[in-house]
């Protein structure tokens, strides 16, 4: 594995990922997760979903730089706006921090093609700026799809953060095996990736934008 | 079983004409008597059954008016040999044109295999609607493993790329929260929404490229299709 793809994963990278919980607090207010093994349940969807298609378009994006295919590509397989608000929101600050990390030609034409570009498509196009694989960017984009809403579990719940991080590592091989999927498919014409979709997390995130525009809300998203 | 059932709708002086029309068991296409361009489609032998597959072409010319429905719900059932079964629907959809496909709600019972695919190929004019219910298991059964696949481009931009598989993590609020109705309501060529409506286990969406997707989870069908009704949408 490159350095990169532990710069990235790291909480503590300037990329915004803090705002954001991936639907767990929707889901914490609905009384959806409660407890650590809802948590799980949660967590082991949102990878095999949401987390998948982040893993398929970083993956892809590391080698792939036809920007704005790219883009129309994975907004189309985003049908929820609030959920492709929130990947735009991420993807621009995790640019803001790459460029300073990683400054390349490549990203200038990236932000001139998508000046807001997604969250998955940045993670892919610094990995592979970085030297890093496709194998690298899509784990990377697996593990994020599942690390920031445990953590906001522990901070929304209480939960106890020994647990809910053994969640997160009880879903490695799971990590594995998305990311080994994505890589599979990297070389495939951008308008012939899969694209798992999420009803579930597709409607958190519209009732979630609604109730943070109506009541006070930890997260964006 | 392998069968193809197509048919071909042609606006002549301003009125749509069936200009083809080819049944093949077990896909049954009846025209409506009276509603030019109204065809039903009538589950003529038990099917999707294991090892079937099943291929439906709808095409519509410029300017014709095409709205395929299907009479009954249908079940998918494992067959007599351990073969996954396989639906696909494509529509293409000329300038001008106006294509509905509302097949009715598609039972997945226990232990079948099943893939649903349905592809849109519509020109920059044409307008889509696409209804459908996806119903996990008869009242207390546990769906077999089913995989959808929805992919509608219009003038060759993609506008909705979707895959949905159902398997043990279909409990998991990210994936359906344990509900066993999925209804939605697609739309492209049509009025959009200015805004996102959302209630709590449903929404009308925008889709980026243009287009509307409604979508409804819940524990029965009259439930879900009473969602997308509450949703608000004129038509």
């Amino acid at each position: 594995m490159h350095a990169v793809a532990l710069v990235l994963s790291d909480s503590r990278f300037p990329g915004g990922g803090h705002v954001h919980s991936g639907g767990l607090e929707e889901a914490a207010a609905r009384g959806l997760v409660t407890d650590i093994p809802t948590l799980g349940l949660f967590l082991a969807g949102r990878l095999r979903t949401a987390g998948e298609l982040a893993a398929i378009f970083a993956a892809t994006a590391v080698e792939c730089h036809e920007w704005s295919i790219l883009d129309e590509e994975l907004d189309a397989r985003t049908p929820s706006p609030a959920q492709r608000e929130a990947s735009r929101a991420q993807g621009r600050a995790t640019l803001r921090a790459g460029r300073g990390a990683w400054p390349s030609p490549v990203l200038d034409a990236l932000v001139r093609a998508t000046p807001r570009p997604h969250h998955a498509i940045v993670v892919g196009a610094l990995t592979g700026i970085a030297g890093g694989s496709s194998g690298d960017a899509a784990l990377t984009a697996a593990y994020l799809s599942v690390s920031g809403p445990a953590s906001a579990a522990v901070r929304l719940l209480g939960l106890d953060p020994f647990a809910a991080n053994a969640e997160v590592t009880r879903l490695g091989d799971a990590m594995h095996a998305v990311a080994e999927r994505a890589v599979s498919s990297a070389d495939l014409p951008p308008e012939d990736l899969p694209g798992p979709g999420a009803p579930g997390l597709d409607l958190l995130a519209e009732a979630h934008l609604r109730h943070h525009k109506e009541e006070v809300r930890l997260f964006a998203s | 079983m392998k069968a193809h059932a197509r048919v071909v709708a042609e606006s002549v002086d301003g009125r749509t004409v069936l200009r083809e029309l080819r049944s093949c068991s077990p896909l049954t296409l009846v025209p409506h008597r009276g509603k030019p361009g109204h065809v039903h489609l009538v589950n003529s032998a038990s099917a999707p059954l294991g090892g079937d597959e099943l291929d439906l072409t709808l095409v519509a010319g410029p300017g014709a008016r095409l709205r395929v429905a299907s009479v009954a719900a249908s079940l998918v059932l494992p067959g007599p040999r351990p073969a996954p079964s396989r639906f696909t629907v494509r529509v293409e959809a000329a300038d001008g044109s106006i294509v509905e496909y509302s097949p009715d709600s598609m039972i997945v019972t226990h232990r079948a295999r099943h893939t649903a695919a349905f592809t849109g190929s519509l020109e920059p004019g044409a307008r889509l609607r696409v209804r459908e219910m996806l119903v996990l298991g008869r009242e207390g059964e546990r769906p077999g493993s089913l995989r959808t696949e929805t992919v509608v481009r219009r003038g060759g931009r993609p506008v909705l790329n979707q895959r949905l598989e159902i398997d043990s993590l279909i409990a998991s609020p990210a994936v359906l929260a344990g509900r066993r109705v999925l209804a939605s309501d697609l739309r492209v060529g049509h009025e959009d929404p200015p805004a996102a409506v959302a209630g709590e286990w449903c929404s009308l969406v925008p889709l980026a490229a243009g287009g509307s997707l409604a979508t409804a989870l819940a524990h029965d069908a009259v439930t879900a299709q009473r969602m997308i009704g509450s949703l608000n949408r004129s038509g």
